[in-house]
């Protein structure tokens, strides 16, 4: 106990030191926050698509919709971005509404399918938009004019920001875990009909997941824009934006609460260096490695990274189907 | 020069993991960075730029005889103001992404530092990769993105070789009314252009150029550049049947068009393509022979034996194994040669140096790659002497048909097609 | 507007619609037995197009040589794929599915670009004859042929899956694949059959499609979005259902974006795609 406990203060200290320890290197330091950016929104995802076990490849929906919320605040009402953020959340549950209704009613791949088909159809429409900036985009503040723009030359602002929002994230995903609304979101996932049968309101509870998912997914887009200064419908919205999600969040194990941040630490670093090292010979095998390596772990570790600590000796492996029977289209 | 040589040394030791030294001996090296698409759906074009930047390396560092009677910095030994120093080119993938296009353009400033940057492309990455280059004071140098608004944002580092699309609108502008002057029937015109960043820049900016010189857009077509087919456009073309029409398209959808049209059996009297897909070496090679007669613009065309133009696009070929210099890798070329000539002059790698350098840029037209005016920035870092070229494609090689100073070719009309 | 152009834009879309049947009957036929999406299955085709491309350059050949050859090929890359990667992660959950269909997109999509460049490749638009008119309407070689053997391969596999021994066996083990192996039926072998069929169709897909469109590295990418839902609104595993579905994008697309205008066709086929949803969840063809 006491050694596990002593491993968790050191891992706080090294999570907190991080940037001051990487002060020498800008590029290290921004790993750290690129990081952080992409566990906020893996994690937002897991609690509809890993603890409810619905299969979202549309949340780049909301990660746009924070990031258009953001920007929009800067250019059309003249505020600092990141006041854009409350804004953004509250469109995103909204949307989120919409969406969920009609879709999560889908099951299995029905509804990955959808959500797909709905992330395509928001893209193209942002596109069209001239107040959003067309296809051209917009940008945020050129040059920062007061520090609530959150525009720094040092990544170290950005670390502790992040860090203080995953946090918050990651809090609330433990709280939902351990209450009610996790007992029934993992009954749903395991069998929705059984979870119907026993009188849990699956479709509202599948609702209420999306919808706080939406909204950090949210906020983690207007962060990016603070960052980044810049978004367009295919930065924002994009259908690749949500299968990185997807795969970050699944690599370190959906359901789980750290899964997305062990994906994140695992997949952002390995992109960045990979692109580092390999992109400038351009030949694109900065992505021929990164899909080895999502393809080897999926292959070795079907249900994330994580699955390897819950391995132990004694434990009766469990048994899954060898060809599980295909799910019908209705979800009752 | 003690400054330049200490500098060399720390970069060597930082970057050592990532430089492959060519020289044992710690040569004197000035490094610049370009982040260019090297993957995702740009890099086609991408790799073409990353090449003429090799080569533009090359012409400094190794030389080549012909072309140093013109262009004293092609002497090779390297830049003749920093004693001899050569260059070398750090290459970074923007992977279509803004996202990447600003992390790598940290990376190449704080970890390779570099003496400069040039890229992005994507005016969306020019954009965001160029903001860092800003708070870091280094000079950003970009050669080929067109949105207005990049020289709009007050930066001092950020320099712009192009011409922007107000330019390339007012070229088509005088080059239909002068059609019209000359009796060709300009009454109906349609704009045909995909639905991103560049179509729609580049198309509302020639509506508007258009509305004001009293041409007649009779129809405009928006469409998905990444469509999986263009016959429903082509159809309604053929309908309406416009006296000229106007491509804004990439690569994939030029051929598309290109397919398409000829299927349907439909052309214009006059087809003008905006430069880019159309004007994509792969396109020409493959469509350059159902596309003859294609009006489209360029900076390049490789012009009189012994100019610049034609002495660089005879080494590009002998590099890239075939193809030819143009719009895109002649302005890639020419933004190096420009970044180069600033360093050379600059003496030094100190940043606020080669700034102050670039901003005292004069080139002239005999200089150059591309087919500008000449090279001189102004205070918002846009070169005011870019201007383009109007091109005719003829047995699949561009040639320049207009302004009539610059032509080499009489210009042919009605189009022809296949 | 003539009754000539309209029916030209709806014959244009069947044309299309039979194409768009052809690249996704694979997908549908893997998602039926397995309940697998293959996220790599865009990969699939656009190794199919530069089997066509390579054919061509390399031999002279056209598609009579580079659809079998396609054909083998992708079969031959879906058995690899189900015996090295699919078969395992079947075993998790479909979370799995994705992450490892899509590592290997990415795998082979880049991979692509390593070995053929970044450049854009076409086939001269001559290599299936030239267009000809029909009642007013024009027909492209390339395109009849791609649409014909679309509509043939896309009925013979219904056939095969509804009509014989074999396809009774196959289903069976979609059904349970427990209780077929009681009745002696070695599942393994029949989904590896199913990936080998799929890899079949699809690679003769690709090998069609190279003859009108163009060949890049990320062409998968573009195609695969369409197949997906071509796929799901058909109905899931059900190949006929494919083929309505495709048809019936081909003809919406097209009708769309002549009447309304071509940025709002994807609008429009992704909207009529989640409305099918809503009131059908199982899609036009499948069976709840």
């Amino acid at each position: 106990m006491t050694a596990r406990r002593l491993l968790q203060i050191a891992l706080v200290v090294v999570v907190l030191a991080y940037p001051i320890v990487t002060a020498g290197s800008p590029v290290w330091q921004r790993l750290g926050a690129l990081v952080l950016l992409a566990a906020i929104s893996a994690s937002a995802w897991n609690i509809v698509g890993g603890y409810a076990g619905q299969v979202s490849v549309g949340h780049a929906v909301f990660f746009g919709i924070g990031a258009y919320s953001a920007v929009v605040a800067f250019v059309h009402l003249d505020l600092p971005p990141i006041l854009g953020a409350p804004l953004g959340m509250l469109v995103s549950v909204a949307v989120a509404a919409v969406i969920g209704v009609p879709t999560l009613r889908l099951s299995g791949h029905y509804f990955s399918m959808a959500t797909i088909a709905v992330g395509e159809l928001v893209r193209v429409l942002s596109s069209t938009s001239d107040w959003l900036g067309g296809a051209q985009g917009l940008g945020g503040p050129a040059m920062p004019r007061t520090v609530f723009d959150l525009s720094f030359v040092s990544a170290m602002p950005y670390y502790y920001i992040f860090l203080a929002v995953l946090a918050g994230v990651l809090g609330l995903t433990w709280w939902i875990e351990r209450g009610r609304m996790g007992f029934y979101l993992r009954a749903i996932k395991d069998s929705e009909r059984a979870a119907r049968s026993l009188g849990v309101s699956a479709g509202r509870y599948k609702l209420y997941a999306y919808m706080l998912s939406a909204a950090f997914t949210s906020v983690a887009g207007s962060l990016y824009l603070c960052m980044f200064g810049f978004v367009d419908p295919e930065s924002g919205f994009g259908i690749l934006l949500s299968v990185k999600i997807l795969v970050m969040a699944a690599l370190g194990g959906a359901g789980q609460l750290f899964g997305p941040l062990v994906g994140a630490l695992i997949l952002v670093p390995l992109e960045e260096l990979s692109n580092s090292l390999l992109g400038g010979q351009g030949a694109g095998i900065t992505f021929v490695v990164y899909g080895a390596i999502i393809v080897i772990i999926a292959r070795f570790l079907p249900s994330g990274l994580l699955s390897l600590l819950e391995r132990r000796p004694n434990a009766p492996t469990k048994a899954a189907p060898v060809n599980p029977s295909p799910a019908s289209g209705h979800a009752d | 020069m003690v400054e330049l040589s200490r500098r060399a040394v720390t970069v060597g030791a930082a970057s050592a993991a990532f430089v492959f030294a060519t020289d044992a001996t710690a040569e004197e090296v000035v490094k610049i960075g370009a982040i260019y698409p090297l993957s995702g759906n740009s890099a086609s074009a991408g790799n073409y730029e990353k090449m003429a930047m090799e080569l533009g390396a090359d012409l400094v560092n190794k030389g080549d005889p012909e072309l140093a009677k013109i262009l004293p910095l092609a002497k090779g030994g390297g830049l003749s103001g920093l004693k001899g120093a050569k260059i070398q080119m750090v290459f970074a993938d923007n992977q279509g992404t803004p996202a990447a296009g600003q992390n790598q353009t940290l990376r190449l400033i704080t970890e390779e530092k570099v003496a400069a940057v040039i890229g992005a492309y994507q005016s969306g990455i020019t954009l965001t990769a160029s903001a860092v280059a800003e708070k870091y004071g280094i000079p950003f140098l970009n050669p080929e993105s067109v949105a207005a608004n990049l020289t709009e944002r007050g930066f001092k580092w950020f320099f712009r070789v192009t011409p922007v699309a107000a330019d390339f609108a007012r070229a088509y502008s005088a080059f239909l009314k002068e059609q019209k002057a000359a009796g060709r029937k300009v009454d109906s015109i349609a704009l045909v252009h995909e639905n991103t960043e560049y179509g729609n820049s580049v198309a509302s900016v020639i509506a508007s150029a258009f509305a004001k010189d009293g041409l007649n857009i009779s129809m405009k077509v928006a469409y998905s550049a990444n469509s999986t087919d263009v016959q429903p456009q082509v159809l309604q073309l053929k309908e309406k049947n416009p006296d000229a029409a106007i491509f804004i398209s990439y690569t994939s959808d030029a051929i598309l068009y290109a397919k398409t049209m000829k299927e349907q059996n439909w052309k214009p009297a006059i087809l003008i393509a905006d430069d880019g897909g159309f004007n994509d070496p792969a396109f020409v090679k493959a469509m350059g022979s159902v596309c003859e007669g294609l009006v489209s613009r360029s900076v390049f065309a490789a012009g009189k034996p012994g100019s610049v133009a034609a002495i660089c696009d005879a080494l590009y070929k002998k590099k890239t194994g075939g193809d030819g210099l143009d719009d895109v890798s002649a302005r890639a070329l020419q933004g190096f040669l420009v970044m180069a000539d600033a360093i050379n002059r600059a003496g030094s790698t100190d940043p606020a140096k080669i700034q102050a350098a670039l901003r005292a840029t004069d080139l002239k037209p005999d200089q150059l790659v591309a087919g500008y005016d000449g090279v001189k920035f102004d205070d918002k870092g846009q070169n005011i002497l870019a201007s383009t070229l109007v091109t005719q494609l003829r047995n699949s090689q561009y040639v320049s048909v207009w302004p009539k100073s610059r032509a080499t070719h009489q210009l042919i009309l009605p189009y022809k097609g296949w | 507007m003539t009754t000539t152009l309209l029916l030209q834009v709806v014959v244009s879309g069947l044309l299309l619609g039979a194409v768009y049947a052809l690249f996704s009957s694979g997908l549908s036929l893997i998602w039926g037995m397995m309940n697998v999406v293959n996220f790599a299955h865009g990969e699939f085709v656009m190794l199919g197009m530069y089997t066509a491309v390579v054919v061509w350059t390399a031999l002279g050949g056209g598609p009579w040589a580079s659809v079998p050859i396609a054909a083998i090929l992708i079969a031959t890359l879906g058995v690899l794929a189900y015996f090295l990667l699919v078969r395992h992660i079947m075993r998790g959950p479909m979370l799995a599915q994705i992450l490892g269909t899509f590592g290997l997109a990415l795998f082979l999509r880049y991979g692509a670009l390593w070995v053929f460049g970044a450049n854009f490749k076409t086939l001269p638009d001559d290599l299936v004859g030239h267009s000809f008119i029909l009642g007013g309407i024009r027909f492209e070689g390339s395109r009849v042929l791609a649409g014909v053997v679309g509509l043939v391969v896309t009925v013979l596999l219904h056939l095969l899956l509804t009509r014989t021994s074999i396809g009774s066996r196959m289903l069976a083990v979609s059904e349970d694949a427990t209780a077929a192996q009681l009745m002696g039926i070695r599942p393994q072998r029949m989904q590896a059959l199913a990936w080998a069929l799929a890899g079949a169709a699809t690679g003769i897909a690709g090998a069609l499609i190279a003859t009108f469109f163009y060949t890049s590295p990320t062409v998968g990418e573009t195609l695969a979005i369409v197949a997906f839902v071509t796929v799901a609104l058909g109905g899931f595993g059900s190949v006929m259902g494919a083929l309505v579905a495709g048809l019936l994008i081909g003809v919406v697309e097209s009708l769309s974006a002549f009447l309304i205008g071509p940025v709002y066709k994807d609008v429009i086929v992704y909207a009529a795609f989640v409305l099918v949803l809503w009131f059908r969840p199982q899609g036009l063809m499948g069976t709840n």
